[in-house]
């Protein structure tokens, strides 16, 4: 299999190959750390913090 | 070691969500590595920096003046999006791309969903009740109309469907954003989605002289081709340049009429991925079908995305809370496309060939023609009062 040389280090890790359980860690973390910011922005803002 | 190799070992390593961060030293240099392009791209909230490609544009821009009121880099749509990928794209081509970088780089895969789902309250559908029902009823038709038949010439072309249905999101959002945030859901290369992106902005480059002409030709009052361009062309500012190309009535119409585009954007993207993904459900074991092919099940952070879209709408998010948000939705973005930049090659990129042009081209003509009839039928039965 050739190597990708922009994505690929010499492990064999390709940092754009995004699949199986590590895919649904990367997604839970996004939805995780995006309700995070939008909640403490929001309730910034209602407590008239903003 | 190949791709499945290194997923079986991060399953074998692996204690919780977290492990997907790596170690803190594994990731610094790639991290850094985003951080300085998105700081010496875009001017980010927090970021004293005045040496972005952002200033360098505006000051360009200052340099070679208005075009139709518009600026030249706004028409070539510049933004946070594209002057880190293109600052990531020169740096990855001329000097490569150190292999300590890499870890850190894949920190994209968690930064796209975490900037669409942010992206939520910037579209609050009643922005857009001021235009009245007939000009929504029109965006809203021809958003669904050109991504149906987008997708259908690229199918008849035999484009690759990935392709295919990252330029029916561009071109019928009218917006080349969608194309990044098709990525994640179609699983599209990232060659594509530059590539798509380019033959949407090309396209509009084109659409932005043609509609004016039009326009006047079939006689549409200065009022509705303010509407025909934002529809027909969109892009923001190639949508501007068009409508005032066709006079300076048209063109202040056209930033009225603009926001009923905009915030149906969403309504677009999501089509788009719905339509692809039923048919790689109904057409399982199809080896042509490849778009969304790895995505199971309806991803849960598109879900929350939808379920803050609809929070938006009902204003839970008010003006300064929606302005935060989107200054960090810029962050997301600027270090989510360094990285996007940073893994592509020009020839991949170039590799994608006339095909998919053709497809935006052909496309993005078939809207023009039934838009401009539409508005044009609109306009005498009186729907669409003078």
């Amino acid at each position: 299999m050739s190597r990708h040389p922009h994505t690929t280090d010499e492990h064999g890790f390709d940092f754009m190959a995004n699949t199986g359980r590590e895919e649904q860690d990367r997604d839970c973390l996004g939805i995780l750390f995006a309700l995070a910011v939008m909640a403490c922005v929001t309730v910034s803002q209602y407590l008239g913090l903003l | 070691m190949n791709t499945n190799s290194m997923a079986i070992n991060y399953d074998l390593n692996r204690k919780s969500w977290f492990s997907s961060l790596y170690g803190l030293r594994e990731v610094l240099p790639g991290l850094l590595a985003m951080f300085f392009i998105a700081i010496f791209s875009n001017n980010l909230a927090g970021v004293p920096n005045p040496f972005t490609l952002e200033n360098l544009f505006a000051w360009l821009d200052g340099v070679i003046g208005p075009l139709h009121h518009q600026s030249f880099f706004q028409i070539m749509n510049s933004n946070f999006v594209w002057n880190p990928l293109l600052l990531g794209l020169i740096l990855g081509n001329v000097f490569g791309v150190p292999d300590c970088w890499k870890r850190g780089l894949s920190y994209i895969h968690m930064l796209m969903p975490l900037g669409i789902i942010m992206l939520a309250p910037h579209f609050m559908v009643g922005h857009a009740f001021k235009l009245g029902a007939a000009p929504i009823l029109i965006c809203t038709a021809f958003l669904f109309l050109t991504a149906t038949v987008t997708l259908w010439v690229s199918r008849l072309l035999r484009l690759d469907d990935r392709h295919g249905s990252i330029i029916a999101g561009g071109l019928a959002t009218g917006d080349p954003h969608a194309c990044a945030i098709l990525m994640p859901l179609i699983k599209a290369k990232g060659g594509q989605v530059v590539h798509a992106t380019a033959c949407v902005i090309v396209f509009g480059l084109i659409a932005m002289q043609l509609l004016p002409v039009l326009g006047e030709w079939v006689g549409i009052p200065p009022k509705y081709l303010g509407l025909a361009s934002v529809v027909g062309v969109g892009n923001g500012s190639q949508a501007l340049y068009a409508a005032f190309g066709g006079g300076y009535e048209a063109g202040r119409w056209a930033t009225w009429f603009d926001v009923g585009r905009h915030v149906i954007m969403p309504a677009g993207f999501l089509y788009v991925f719905i339509v692809m993904f039923v048919r790689k459900l109904r057409r399982r074991n199809d080896p042509e079908v490849l778009a969304t092919r790895g995505v199971k099940t309806f991803p849960v952070w598109l879900g929350v995305f939808v379920f803050l879209w609809v929070l938006a709408c009902l204003h839970v998010f008010k003006e300064p809370a929606h302005h935060a948000v989107f200054a960090m939705v810029k962050w997301d973005f600027s270090l989510a496309a360094a990285a996007l930049g940073l893994s592509l090659s020009f020839r991949e990129i170039a590799g994608h060939g006339f095909k998919g042009f053709a497809v935006t081209c052909i496309a993005g003509l078939i809207r023009i023609a039934l838009l401009l009839a539409a508005i044009l039928v609109c306009v005498k039965t009186g729907l669409l009062p003078a």
